[in-house]
């Protein structure tokens, strides 16, 4: 038996993966997916909890119906079935037997409780790679525990870099979007991959045993260099970088009421003549163009942190601050970006939408067909977050609950009407 | 590839020889990864133009960074002045000699030295470009340029992190540093598979802001499906989870100065498991919290009367205790925490161990997975500027010592 592939021309064509993910790491299968591989994701009877997380289409509730699952769960193809019964085992281990990837992100040893392990799902194809995502690992002390998004940015010490020095008693924050699980997908499916080309060498696929919680700690720039070198503990400020020292507060308001990310004012003369000429222009340079700030600039950013008196650097930045303030977003984001300052808008996402480099030159956003809502229904997403020039990016629509069961079950494995019937009456399928 | 094939594997990437010339933090995490692998990472750079992350930490020695030290450990370091015209031949003699080129310069720099992807592509047909920038390598402003927080700023993630009412709280460091370094790194192993198959190089070109609209997914649906922007009243939704209706889901304060602990929990059996901890007190029988609903729509008296719990507990004493009860919970750890205390992380080894030349033993993070044929290994601490110049310029240029000499006084090496 072999599984054929669904599409003809993505880097993962011809690679087919057998998905059983949750919130953790299906987007690990959306990236193959939607770079080739045939992915098919493996839903327990009435479909994955994660089709019940809203936003949903015209706020109706309907599993079919979540954007969340949409937009996590392109590019795949759903078998609806109960693994906790023995004929659904058997499925999922004739699938393995076929299949080049298992993703999965249960909790440590529960597949094996079901007869499907990495050893039970090898056992008759050693070419077999499977990537086990979890919250904290496959073995230590806290195997067990649970991680949803957010005690995995908050174990992983990414909360604690985030949120505000200037509102009292205000608590760390979870930047929202469910980065603790899409940082834990990100490693999985790197590791995924490494094994993938090294099976090209080998002839062998391997087990990798991932968690979100390493996944996290590894991803907090600073902040562990800071304290296992320098002893240094960073803190949180707001809109800007975690320090161990304070700096300057980078957000600035805009008069239309957004925000820009405005930093390396005084980075060095050059950039500094530019910044103060285009405010004259203007005719709110104020004092700026004295010679006392020109030496400052000289000292570049690293003279401006040594300084002990920033009389001169507040009142600098406060000049800037009202040059902005009288100014729109998009006026000073373009602006200074053509004075090669890399200052960014605070944008809302919709509001890429409007960007003409990147929803027309680059075509970062992308109609995708909802057929089963109407012939000609289809909806923009996010396109794809890399350009390749030889092997492109393709996504289709996230499955309805349980799609391709008939067809994955009858098609690739050989199954009779009448093994269906059987398996429908025994609840381990069900018929839509 | 560029090496024998052996069919005895010790790393995933043996054999892949990769020319890095990113700098700061998105590169170099990007190769990191790569190098973590088994893959040669050699990190190009000269005498008077450094990856500037070598000064950071107020070091006084180009060697002496930490935040260098963890983001190119395993790599080898190449002193190369590609300005001269004896330089840029021995690059492309590398070239030929390599898989993959990887560079975060702004968009025009390897044109601008003739060595585009087309002019890559007649040394060596098979090799893959990734180019690192900001907005890629086309369209109307492909010359702005981003540093980590432009491109979570333009991206839409700046904005979604922070309290209802209030400025955004952001991230605290360069995330799409971290996350566009991860995409490199995705893209150039997707790219290998490829080229495996067919013999083709590309050129992947990517783009720090486009990897972050990448993460925006649902509210961009929500804006294109239901008409409803992100940016509203309510929004951004602090530490709450008002996607899934559930509650508890907050962070709580704890004992201690600025200490913090977070709670979730998703289903009934939790919040029984979560009750039970706090001693049945009366108010959890208080009918405003009988179900999941009531729960979520009256969570601001909720959040108060846990509150009222956690602040007499330490962050590690809520997540110990809710955890063995099978309630999810965490504490928002500290750095010393994460490097002194976690258990979870001792047990897997996390913090790994290495010898460097000038900074002694030094602690660096683990690529963070086991893998059962080919684990990472931790070889070499990053390399001292140009540490590796003399052998890679006789070993694989063929470069003789003599000449080495005159590369070397000349500024060319």
């Amino acid at each position: 038996m072999t599984l054929p592939s669904t599409k003809t021309d993505g880097a993962l064509k011809g690679i087919t993966v057998i998905e059983l993910c949750g919130a953790r790491g299906h987007f690990m299968g959306k990236l193959m997916g939607d770079m080739g591989a045939r992915v098919i994701k493996i839903e327990p009877m009435g479909g994955s909890s994660e089709r019940q997380i809203g936003p949903f289409m015209n706020d109706e509730p309907h599993p079919d119906r979540s954007l969340f699952f949409w937009s996590h769960n392109t590019s795949k193809e759903s078998l609806e079935i109960n693994i906790e019964d023995s004929e659904g085992q058997k499925v999922i281990k004739a699938l393995a037997a076929a299949a080049d990837v298992v993703l999965e992100d249960f909790a440590p040893g529960y597949l094996p409780s079901l007869g499907l392990s990495y050893k039970d799902l090898s056992a008759n194809n050693e070419r077999l790679v499977m990537t086990s995502l979890t919250a904290f690992g496959q073995d230590g002390p806290y195997r067990d525990y649970k991680s949803p998004d957010i005690v995995a940015l908050a174990m992983g010490g990414i909360m604690h870099s985030c949120g505000y020095d200037d509102v009292p008693g205000s608590p760390p924050i979870r930047p929202s979007g469910d980065h603790g699980n899409k940082i834990a997908s990100h490693y999985g499916l790197i590791g995924t991959l490494a094994a993938l080309f090294n099976r090209d060498f080998s002839g062998k696929g391997q087990y990798i045993d991932a968690s979100a919680h390493e996944a996290c700690n590894s991803t907090t720039e600073h902040a562990l260099p800071s304290y296992l070198y320098l002893g240094a503990t960073v803190f949180r400020q707001t809109g800007r970088h975690h320090s161990a020292t304070p700096t300057p507060k980078s957000l600035c308001k805009t008069s239309d009421g957004k925000y820009l990310i405005v930093f390396q004012l005084f980075n060095n003369l050059h950039s500094w003549l530019l910044l103060v000429g285009w405010m004259a222009e203007a005719g709110m340079a104020e004092d700026l163009q004295e010679e006392r700030y020109k030496d400052m600039a000289r000292g570049g950013s690293r003279g401006m942190r040594m300084a002990t008196d920033t009389t001169d650097s507040d009142h600098a930045l406060e000049v800037v601050r009202r040059f902005i303030a009288a100014h729109t977003a998009e006026e000073i984001y373009r602006g200074a970006q053509n004075l090669k300052f890399p200052w960014g808008q605070v944008r809302s996402p919709e509001e890429n939408l409007e960007d003409p480099h990147f929803a027309e030159d680059r075509q970062m956003f992308t109609d995708i067909p909802h057929p089963e809502l109407g012939k000609s229904v289809s909806f923009k997403y996010v396109g794809r977050p890399y350009r390749f020039t030889k092997s492109p990016w393709n996504a289709f629509r996230a499955p309805l609950v349980g799609e391709h069961t008939m067809s994955i079950l009858s098609k690739d494995l050989g199954y009779s009407s009448d093994d269906l019937e059987v398996l429908i009456s025994k609840n381990t399928i069900s018929c839509h | 590839m560029s090496e024998a094939k052996s069919v005895v594997r010790e790393n995933a990437l043996e054999g892949v020889r990769v020319i890095d010339f990113s700098w700061i933090v998105a590169g170099p995490q990007c190769t990191r990864i790569l190098a973590d692998f088994g893959a040669d990472v050699i990190k190009i750079e000269n005498y008077s133009n450094m990856d500037y992350i070598r000064a950071s930490g107020g070091a006084d020695s180009p060697n002496r960074s930490p935040l260098f030290n963890t983001l190119n450990r395993n790599k080898r370091s190449l002193t190369l002045n590609v300005m001269h015209p004896r330089g840029m031949e021995l690059l492309k003699t590398l070239i030929k000699k390599s898989d993959v080129i990887v560079e975060n310069f702004s968009s025009r720099v390897l044109e601008k030295w003739g060595l585009g992807y087309e002019e890559q592509k007649k040394l060596n047909p098979g090799i893959i470009y990734c180019s690192m920038s900001g907005f890629g390598h086309s369209g109307r402003d492909r010359d702005f340029v981003t540093w980590g927080p432009t491109a979570q700023a333009l991206s839409g993630l700046t904005y979604m992190s922070g309290l209802p009412g209030e400025e955004s709280a952001g991230w605290g460091f360069s995330y799409m540093d971290h996350t566009g370094g991860f995409y490199g790194t995705i893209a150039i192993m997707m790219a290998l598979l490829h080229r495996n198959k067919t013999g083709e190089g590309q050129h992947l070109d990517l783009s720090q802001v486009e990897a972050g609209i990448g993460l925006t997914g649902t509210s961009v649906l929500d804006y294109t499906v239901n008409n409803r922007p992100f940016r509203r009243d309510g929004m951004p939704p602090g530490n709450r989870a008002p996607e899934r209706e559930i509650a508890p889901h907050n962070s709580y304060p704890c004992r201690g100065e600025d200490r913090w602990c977070v709670i979730a929990v998703t289903n009934d059996d939790e919040w029984d498991s979560l009750v039970n901890i706090l001693g049945n007190p009366a108010w959890a029988n208080d009918e405003r919290f009988a179900t999941m609903a009531s729960r979520f729509a009256n969570q601001n008296d909720l959040d108060e009367f846990i509150s009222q719990w956690t602040i007499n507990l330490t962050p590690l004493e809520v997540f110990d205790v809710l955890q063995n009860a099978g309630v999810p919970a965490g504490a928002v750890q500290t750095p010393m925490e994460r490097a002194e205390i976690d258990l979870q992380l001792k047990h897997r080894g996390f913090i790994a161990e290495v010898e460097h030349a000038e900074l002694g033993n030094t602690k660096v993070e683990s690529i963070p997975m086991k893998m059962s044929e080919t684990p990472w290994k931790l070889n070499k601490a990053s390399p001292l500027l140009g540490e590796h110049s003399a052998e890679i310029y006789m070993d694989l240029l063929g470069v003789s010592a003599e000449e080495l000499g005159t590369l070397f006084e000349e500024g060319i090496a």
